[in-house]
């Protein structure tokens, strides 16, 4: 894992601070929806599968969300299989997750604590 | 003029603890006022050794009119059955239990240890611990399935860990003034009058259940406990936040998710690791679902409360 924040690497060899001006931890709400919307944009691959179904896993997940450093926003993503649209049949979004706040538009699970959009998904989805 | 006598078996003493201070009435309002005269409990008699077994034997022998017999703590019977693992007054405990509770007018169980085995009945309830009238949920214990005390009623089970001490010494009350037959009890014995509403019932987070806010993290005064971090309130049965804790608060209030310890199954998942203070889901969805919800209900009533959830509800509104 990465400790040095001006290094840190948003995924084409630009660091997030030459790119917006501001390292992850130090963005914004909309500076941050735009690096996440520009990683997508930009081809990332997150990990979808497999689905957390017992608490156990969920911690796990956790657990490695925790070891990250403040700014590896794309491992974060990476991690918890963060996705732009709904998933699977159910139609899976945020905006039924209860860890999302519809009014702030953000994922309050303290691992995450990012900006999200109703019909965005990840694997730590819990209704 | 009723005579009570307590004691405890496997015990940590808690409910004794719990007892000493309640309020409304108070233990020293249950002698004064109410006319309950305490033969011995094991945190206030002053009898020792040959005295206290004396006054055990009187009672059985009905010598002492024993209206009614208050046990706290499991019923230890092991070794292989025989109790020796608990022995009192020169006799495994759960020979004097059998007797004392065949002697009395009332059997009062108090906390979940005498209601139901509690944490010592865990598995692999290494002290072969059972409950007066249950194990867990399994009807029996340690006096049997039909076992009715002289009064008719079947063993009074106060539960909890600790029971809440109003509860305590509200029901004695009612049974040292002879109005025990007022008493109606649910399924598991518990005294209507407390346990019929749950927990969740005056939480004064109940805005933020509705809206679907959840609590991610201890500290928090906004959000509900019951989505991340394990709360059993909506689940379970207890007036817990309609009689405070010391008249000032309760477990949710204070930030502390409900551990159920009302019901039966207390400790639940047998305290395997990452199941306290989490919620436990399947695909997402939570294992235990409010009380009278089912799934399908549950993700509709999400969906509508998401929407409709005002901004308020994301801010903590308890400024101080």
């Amino acid at each position: 894992m990465s400790t040095d924040t001006q290094e840190e690497d948003q995924g084409g060899g630009v660091s997030f601070e030459d790119r917006y001006g501001v390292t992850p931890a130090e963005a914004d709400h909309d500076t941050l929806l735009r690096m996440i919307e520009d990683m997508f944009t930009e081809g990332l691959k997150t990990q979808l599968e497999p689905f957390p179904e017992t608490d156990r896993e969920f911690s796990k997940l956790l657990d490695d969300l925790r070891e990250l450093d403040v700014n590896d926003l794309r491992q974060k993503l990476i991690i918890s299989g963060w996705k732009l649209s709904p998933h699977g049949e159910d139609e899976m979004r945020c905006q039924e997750c209860m860890y999302f706040l519809v009014h702030k538009r953000w994922c309050d699970l303290p691992e995450l604590d990012l900006p999200a959009e109703p019909e965005w998904w990840c694997r730590l989805w819990r209704i | 003029m009723a005579n009570l006598l307590w004691l405890q078996g496997g015990a940590c003493s808690g409910n004794t603890m719990s007892f000493l201070n309640a309020e409304e009435p108070s233990a020293c309002d249950l002698v004064t006022d109410f006319g309950i005269n305490v033969l011995w409990q094991p945190s206030l008699g002053l009898e020792l050794g040959d005295n206290v077994k004396s006054i055990l034997e009187k009672c059985i022998s009905g010598e002492i009119q024993l209206d009614i017999f208050v046990f706290e703590g499991t019923v230890i019977n092991a070794p292989d059955g025989t109790g020796e693992w608990n022995r009192f007054c020169g006799e495994p405990m759960k020979n004097w239990v059998k007797k004392l509770c065949d002697a009395a007018q009332y059997v009062v169980a108090i906390g979940d240890c005498a209601t139901w085995g509690g944490i010592p009945a865990t598995a692999p309830n290494p002290s072969d611990s059972e409950g007066l009238q249950f194990l867990k949920r399994a009807k029996g214990g340690a006096l049997g399935e039909n076992f009715v005390s002289k009064s008719g009623l079947p063993v009074i089970n106060i539960p909890g860990c600790p029971a809440h001490p109003d509860w305590v010494t509200q029901i004695l009350v009612a049974v040292a003034s002879g109005r025990g037959g007022d008493l109606t009890l649910d399924e598991f014995q518990r005294p209507k009058t407390f346990f019929s509403s749950f927990t969740q019932t005056g939480c004064t987070r109940n805005m933020h259940f509705a809206y679907k806010v959840s609590t991610t993290a201890f500290g928090q005064r906004k959000g509900c406990l019951f989505y991340d971090l394990g709360c059993r309130g909506p689940m379970t049965h207890s007036p817990c936040n309609r009689i405070l804790w010391n008249r000032q608060s309760s477990k949710t209030r204070a930030g502390m998710p409900c551990l159920g310890c009302t019901e039966p199954e207390f400790p639940f998942f047998d305290l395997a690791p990452g199941t306290v203070f989490k919620t436990q889901t399947v695909m997402g969805v939570p294992k235990d679902l409010p009380t009278g919800v089912d799934k399908k209900g549950y993700m509709k009533l999400t969906a509508a409360a998401k929407n409709a959830s005002p901004a308020w509800a994301e801010e903590d509104i308890f400024v101080v």
